[in-house]
């Protein structure tokens, strides 16, 4: 995933129905929100709906001229358009069902080429190697939060920790992880299309 | 909030870890949308958190046994088909299956139809705690917990969570809101039922998919030997 800075001539290469242009933003909002969603939605699906009619919203949206003043902000306008979808979503009676009952769908993987496939597998065993360089409580308490999902201040308590502790080891942890993802980056080796040149 | 904010104020990882109030995670996301490298930041941040559950789910599963090595020779693929090793085992195996028809399922089904007298101990859901309950079964019996959910707010369903004294969540079970019962039953086995206080976790669930905690009630069980 190429980082970019959204401009002009991106918004009108977006506008135009650019290809590239397209899966690039795609790609790189996908994520965030997706992020951004699962905080607030439990289901897959949910989620899913959520993403598509932000994404529709959107380029319906920059058809319209004067739509977006600031293509700058282009990242702002995304996220406002997730929060109005958002809103509505939460403000519709979905049918209710068991968490039980509802089968977690898994969203259909993108299509990753072997290159990628190499480089997730690096990302595991710098994370494994992450692991193994912590001591075997700090191991066992980022196990009980990201894992088991105990409630933090029940594991901080546990182990004797307060909630800056779990915020500093975090931090550490991907502070030494981001330097290979970065050089993943850089490779445009993360499973996700890239664009050369925009 | 700008990127020297987020970055002072560590915005990325109380964000995955959930700990930003609604204002402030709203601000965070304004920003985090427009900033390449905070979304870098959090991407590396929440595929680092990815991988770990993994590996970290991958060296809590057990190993499997390593396969045993013969000492002699291989005696070839059938051997067990010997009669030296097959009238044993059809021996046994027969021994195993007279003992679960003729002992083990006429107990399991009697005791099945013997009605059980068990201690009780009921919780009241509010948004506050109470105070710690107490049980005390006896050795090899379990309790029954009547959890009581007032019906005063509209969620689907809710979610019961038993955590052991060691933190460890022992059962998971979810139920559906009924708008005219607000008690559940719940009999917690005895089958490792340790002494020490034990842990439920309340947890209403919207049709949107919302959760909210609607408590965490502790059970001091004082097993009776």
């Amino acid at each position: 995933m190429q980082f970019q800075t959204f401009d002009e001539s991106y918004v009108e290469r977006l506008r135009s129905g650019d290809f590239r242009t397209q899966e690039h933003f795609v790609s790189y909002f996908s994520e965030l929100i997706q992020l951004k969603l699962r905080s607030r939605l439990r289901s897959p699906q949910a989620m899913e709906d959520v993403r598509q009619e932000t994404f529709a919203r959107v380029f319906v949206a920059l058809r319209k001229e004067g739509s977006l003043r600031n293509p700058e902000r282009l990242g702002s306008f995304v996220n406002s358009i997730c929060n109005n979808v958002l809103l509505e979503s939460y403000r519709s009676s979905s049918r209710s069902s068991s968490l039980e009952e509802e089968e977690e769908k898994d969203l259909p993987a993108a299509a990753v080429d072997v290159l990628g496939a190499v480089m997730a597998k690096e990302r595991e065993e710098k994370v494994r190697e992450i692991l193994e360089e912590l001591p075997e409580r700090d191991r066992r308490l980022l196990r009980e939060v990201f894992l088991e999902e105990r409630e933090k201040d029940d594991v901080c308590r546990d182990f004797g920790v307060d909630r800056e502790y779990l915020r500093v080891l975090v931090y550490r942890a991907k502070q030494s992880f981001k330097t290979l993802y970065l050089r993943s980056i850089a490779t445009g080796s993360t499973g996700v299309p890239t664009v050369e040149k925009l | 909030m700008d990127h020297s904010e987020a970055v002072q104020q560590k915005a990325t990882e109380k964000y995955l870890l959930n700990e930003l109030d609604p204002t402030l995670r709203d601000q965070f996301e304004e920003h985090l949308f427009d900033c390449v490298e905070c979304a870098l930041d959090v991407r590396a941040a929440a595929l680092f958190v990815e991988h770990t559950k993994g590996v970290l789910a991958e060296s809590h599963a057990p190993s499997p046994a390593p396969a045993a090595v013969p000492a002699t020779a291989k005696p070839g693929m059938l051997a067990w088909l010997r009669p030296a090793f097959a009238l044993p085992l059809l021996a046994t195996l027969l021994a195993v299956i007279s003992y679960q028809n003729l002992v083990t399922y006429p107990l399991l089904k009697q005791a099945a139809a013997t009605p059980q007298i068990a201690p009780w101990a009921s919780i009241h859901v509010s948004t506050r705690g109470a105070s710690t309950i107490q049980v005390s079964p006896h050795a090899g019996q379990g309790f029954h917990l009547l959890v009581n959910i007032p019906p005063e707010n509209s969620f689907a369903s809710y979610t019961l969570s038993l955590s052991s004294p060691s933190g460890k969540v022992q059962w998971t079970r979810t139920t559906e809101a009924i708008a005219t019962d607000d008690t559940r039953s719940i009999f917690v086995p005895s089958a490792g039922l340790e002494q020490g206080t034990y842990t439920l976790s309340v947890r209403g669930t919207a049709a949107a998919g919302e959760t909210t905690d609607l408590g965490r009630y502790s059970i001091e069980v004082q097993v009776q030997n």
